[in-house]
């Protein structure tokens, strides 16, 4: 119950932080409300859906849990039972955030060198040529790919799994800030200029600024990448993480498991998603703007 | 714009002009289609002169604005600009991530202005153009026309010894238009900043300038200059000018020169 609980004080209140006049919050809330009711009415009947098919006997039960079978395993491994921690010794909260952790350190290693990365690509011609077409290629590789070169570089420890969040991260981060710095007005860098602005205060005080709101994009994109990759980079040692605990699932043909875990990262990933919007709409309220 | 052409003011006899356009073309679009927007204009405009261009739409006046300023590259001919320039945009332009004061500060700032005095002078700017208190306001808050005075007060923060403006009262409305053409006419008088000044109107025109330049368009040329005759002391009663009858005569006059500069 938890997590739905999560999920609705992740998602209600946002859209009426929007509203500036209170003749319009009172409306927005009832829309809000509306939408809400909606989207919980399209869960119902995906549930319903699920259950009827699970009770016609189409597929094993082991292949296909019931909801209901879902949900014993979610309770089972968010909780101690019989002297059992969770799953693999431990809870799926332990899991996912050990994952989150892993995704907050790897987008951010990767904001912290993509988004000066990308400010350069977008102003020095002679590196947007040499290193434009390698972020692209990095872009286009699936993590798979690139994991089994880390573990030989870096082992099975934590490294290898941020490399992979990071290479993964990075690219989405650096193309999008090269492709705001560039899209900055020439109108805005011109009257910068008449004002009598350097290069160096021309990036960091006008373009950097008028870029933040696509630049934020990226990360937040960066992030569903990380999110996409983490059960990839848990493939190898990944427990705890709940890309680890899914493939310990598995591998012993825990359907139900596999399930509740994918749930908790869908839903996770709908909560943080939110919550970057929100932080967008604090950190760049002139956006659309410029 | 570069240094090593700076003249000091004390040596030199003759008034240093401060701007020199000789047999200026500029050309828009590509090398197959060239567009020619501006053709052999040569305009030099004196040391603390008020220059006023005038023309019909789309007949150069920005582009030569834009030469001065250093954001175009002419096809032809050579542009010499010898002190510091200040630019008033047709639009506003200004940066929304900072606020009003925050727009100021920029300017204060890269002028060399310390820190601690930025909040003093961006609240008298902003009294200047009639903003009071309105520092910590957001920029797409504003009305258009407050847009447009913070933008001359932004342009004012950085002490041009040059200011080019591009139809900088268009957008307001007619009180603070005069308020603020009384503003420029008294500025310019008073601290000898020389002025390049785009308008349409003649009204505005005679008002402010010391000297007045017709362009026509196609391509854009310089077709007739009207000196004006006021006095331009800083004493001045601007407003008192207004209702002067030499100045309601030059109006006439200049209205009809740029009459038939539309069609010329
Ligand atoms: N960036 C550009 N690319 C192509 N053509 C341009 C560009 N800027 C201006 N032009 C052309 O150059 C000519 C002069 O334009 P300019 O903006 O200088 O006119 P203006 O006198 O300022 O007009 P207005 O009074 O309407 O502001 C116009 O014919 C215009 O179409
Ligand atoms: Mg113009």
């Amino acid at each position: 119950m938890t997590l739905l609980k999560d999920t609705e004080q992740g998602t209600e209140p946002a859209p009426t932080t929007a509203a500036p006049h209170t003749g319009r919050r009172t409306w927005a809330g009832a829309a809000a409300l509306r939408w809400t009711a909606l989207r919980l009415l399209a869960l119902a009947v995906l549930l319903a859906v699920w259950q009827a098919v699970v009770a016609a006997g189409v597929w094993p039960r082991v292949l296909v849990p019931s909801p209901g079978d879902v949900w014993h395993a979610f309770v089972k491994a968010s909780t101690v039972h019989d002297g059992v921690r969770g799953f693999s010794n431990h809870l799926l909260v332990e899991h996912l955030a050990v994952s989150l952790r892993r995704i907050g350190i790897g987008t951010g290693y990767a904001a912290l060198v993509g988004i000066p990365l990308g400010l350069l690509i977008g102003v020095v011609k002679p590196l947007a040529v040499v290193l434009e077409p390698a972020v692209t290629f990095l872009r286009t590789l699936p993590p798979l790919a690139y994991l089994s070169l880390l573990v030989i570089w870096f082992g099975i420890d934590e490294s290898p799994k941020i490399w992979l969040l990071v290479i993964a991260a990075l690219p989405p981060i650096a193309a999008a800030t090269a492709a705001a710095v560039r899209g900055v007005p020439a109108d805005l860098v011109e009257a910068a200029r008449a004002l009598g602005a350097g290069p160096v205060s021309l990036l960091l005080s006008v373009r950097l600024p008028a870029a933040l709101p696509e630049i934020l994009t990226g990360v937040r994109i960066a992030v569903g990448i990380a999110y996409t990759s983490v059960v990839a980079a848990e493939t190898v040692n990944g427990v705890p993480g709940i890309g680890g605990m899914i493939r310990d699932a598995q591998r012993y043909n825990q359907t139900d498991v596999v399930i509740a875990g994918i749930i908790a990262i869908g839903l996770s990933g709908i909560v943080l998603d939110a919550l970057f919007k929100g932080v967008e709409r604090v950190a760049v309220p002139w956006r659309g703007r410029v | 714009m570069s240094p090593t052409e700076a003249t000091s003011p004390a040596e030199t006899t003759a008034p240093a002009s401060d701007i020199e356009l000789s047999g200026i073309s500029v050309r828009y679009g590509t090398a197959k289609a060239p567009v020619t927007a501006v053709a052999d204009v040569s305009l030099t405009v004196d040391r603390g002169e008020f220059v006023v261009l005038v023309g019909p739409s789309g007949c150069g006046k920005t582009t030569l604005l834009r030469l001065v300023a250093g954001f175009q590259q002419p096809a032809g001919g050579t542009v010499k600009v010898r002190r510091k320039v200040g630019v008033v945009f047709q639009q506003p332009r200004l940066f929304p991530w900072r606020t009003v004061g925050g727009n100021l500060s920029f300017a204060l700032a890269r002028h060399g202005v310390v820190r601690t005095e930025r909040a003093a002078r961006t609240e008298e700017l902003l009294s200047l153009v009639g903003l009071s208190g309105m520092a910590r306001r957001r920029t797409w808050e504003l009305s258009g026309g407050q847009q447009q005075r913070v933008a001359i007060a932004r342009a004012l923060a950085a002490e041009p010894q040059i200011l080019l403006m591009d139809e900088p009262f268009a957008a307001l409305d007619a009180l603070t238009r005069e308020r603020l053409q009384e503003e420029v006419r008294t500025l310019a008088a008073v601290t000898g900043t020389t002025v390049l000044f785009v308008t349409h109107s003649a009204e505005e025109a005679v008002l402010l300038g010391s000297r007045v330049v017709v362009m026509a368009a196609g391509p854009g040329r310089v077709i007739d200059e009207v000196p004006v005759p006021l006095p331009r002391e800083a004493t001045t009663d601007v407003a008192a000018l207004r209702g002067d009858p030499g100045f309601a005569v030059l109006r006439t006059e200049l209205a009809a020169v740029t009459r038939d500069a539309a069609t010329a």
